[in-house]
């Protein structure tokens, strides 16, 4: 239902709007394979990012800049509020990880992942430009966000998993701010946990014609003693994102048919 | 050893440059420096998430058949790898690889997005972009 409304939106959005840009189907074409060319409803020059991106670069677990594949996950600069979380933690990856201890809020309750995590996953996103707004759809859970552009943060924004994004373009970049986090979410694979004082800074533009880099700014002062800014890279994909649902009835019966044979050696079907 | 009641043990080690595999519920059950071949009839192949999985039943050294679970990626995953839902059908013959379980259960990884194990079906090898 809720997919369905962001359809219809989207599509009065394209419909109704100057959009973009003003190009011609042709034109567009012609810009979304160079990256150049796409303005602002002001007449700006803004990066075209509207296509699908997908794993390609390094592999990237945490957003430590000094450990991205997360292989020293107990050296994150972490306050002892976040050292204490961190313990309780039991990820799936990590060389202690045991399919007994999972506790990974993702895998064991289909909670969304997040906003810094979801992009750690091997699977594709979407950048949707209008002029006002920029969408991202995520193939993972199917998530997806809407951000408004050259907008203030609210004063005193809810709690909520995705938090509250307001976005604007710099240069070549997409930057995208995220306040207004609950501590529900885990900043990535390994486990490492944040506060509800997290704030997040997105900056996207792309390298070349097939590659768009991230770079993930991490501040949480309750739960790091600095703050951090990892980076990712994704390709451009042609391939049609597709469902990547997170169903509980589906987890479980794998757990039961696959996973448990793994650890009690007995499957239960 | 134990697996041995499958035609094929192979125990190759990986090389350093295949791609990890990647699994919401990580890989630490399965013994990732390690490869066997499983050889049987699949009763099952389901192309659900969170993993596709082809069940097979496989005779050990005895004769008595082992009921395997060879775990793969996401649908959407291995339609990128260049399978689809009809890549397998119950009743085929299938000789697949897979990294076993540590524990010696009958289940194993076969692989997910790029990096899928070998795997033949009726003869005839699937083809993995």
């Amino acid at each position: 239902m809720r997919n369905m409304a962001l359809l219809i939106a989207l599509f009065g959005s394209a419909m109704a709007s100057p959009m973009l840009y003003s190009q011609s189907a042709a034109a567009q074409g012609a810009a979304v394979a160079s990256g150049a060319g796409m303005k602002s409803a002001a007449g700006a020059q803004v990066p075209d990012l509207s296509r699908n991106w997908g794993p390609g670069g390094k592999t990237v677990n945490n957003w430590f800049p000094d450990d991205p594949r997360g292989q020293h996950p107990e050296k994150a600069p972490m306050t002892p509020w976040a050292e204490a979380k961190f313990k309780t933690a039991h990820p799936p990856f990590g060389a202690d990880a045991t399919f007994e201890a999972i506790n990974d809020p993702v895998q064991n309750y289909c909670d969304p992942p997040g906003v810094s995590r979801i992009y750690l996953y091997p699977w594709e996103f979407k950048f949707i430009q209008t002029p006002d707004t920029v969408y991202i759809l995520y193939e993972y859970t199917k998530m997806w966000r809407a951000i408004p552009l050259n907008k203030e943060h609210s004063k005193d924004p809810d709690s909520t998993w995705l938090g509250e994004s307001v976005g604007k373009y710099d240069g070549d970049a997409l930057v995208i701010d995220t306040i207004g986090f609950n501590d529900k979410t885990w900043l990535d694979h390994l486990g490492h946990p944040h506060s509800e004082a997290l704030h997040l800074i997105e900056r996207f533009r792309r390298i070349d014609n097939k590659t768009l880099e991230l770079q993930m700014t991490v501040d949480d002062p309750k739960a790091y003693t600095k703050t951090f800014t990892g980076t990712k890279t994704f390709k451009a994909s042609d391939s049609p994102l597709g469902e990547g649902i997170c169903s509980m009835s589906e987890s479980q019966e794998f757990q039961k048919r696959v996973i448990d044979l793994s650890t009690t050696g007995k499957s239960q079907k | 050893m134990k697996l041995s009641l499958l035609a094929c043990v192979l125990a190759i080690a990986l090389l350093p440059s295949a791609a990890p595999s990647y699994a919401h519920h990580g890989t630490a059950g399965y013994d990732m420096e390690k490869v066997i071949t499983v050889k049987g009839k699949v009763t099952e192949f389901d192309w659900v998430n969170p993993h596709c999985v082809i069940y097979v039943d496989a005779k050990d050294d005895n004769g008595d058949v082992q009921h395997w679970a060879l775990e793969l990626g996401a649908p959407q995953h291995m339609i990128r790898s260049g399978w689809s839902k009809n890549s397998i059908k119950v009743g085929d013959d299938i000789a697949a690889e897979t990294h076993p379980a540590k524990n010696g259960a009958p289940v194993g990884t076969t692989g997910m997005q790029s990096s899928v194990l070998k795997v033949i079906v009726n003869g005839v090898p699937l083809t993995t972009k």
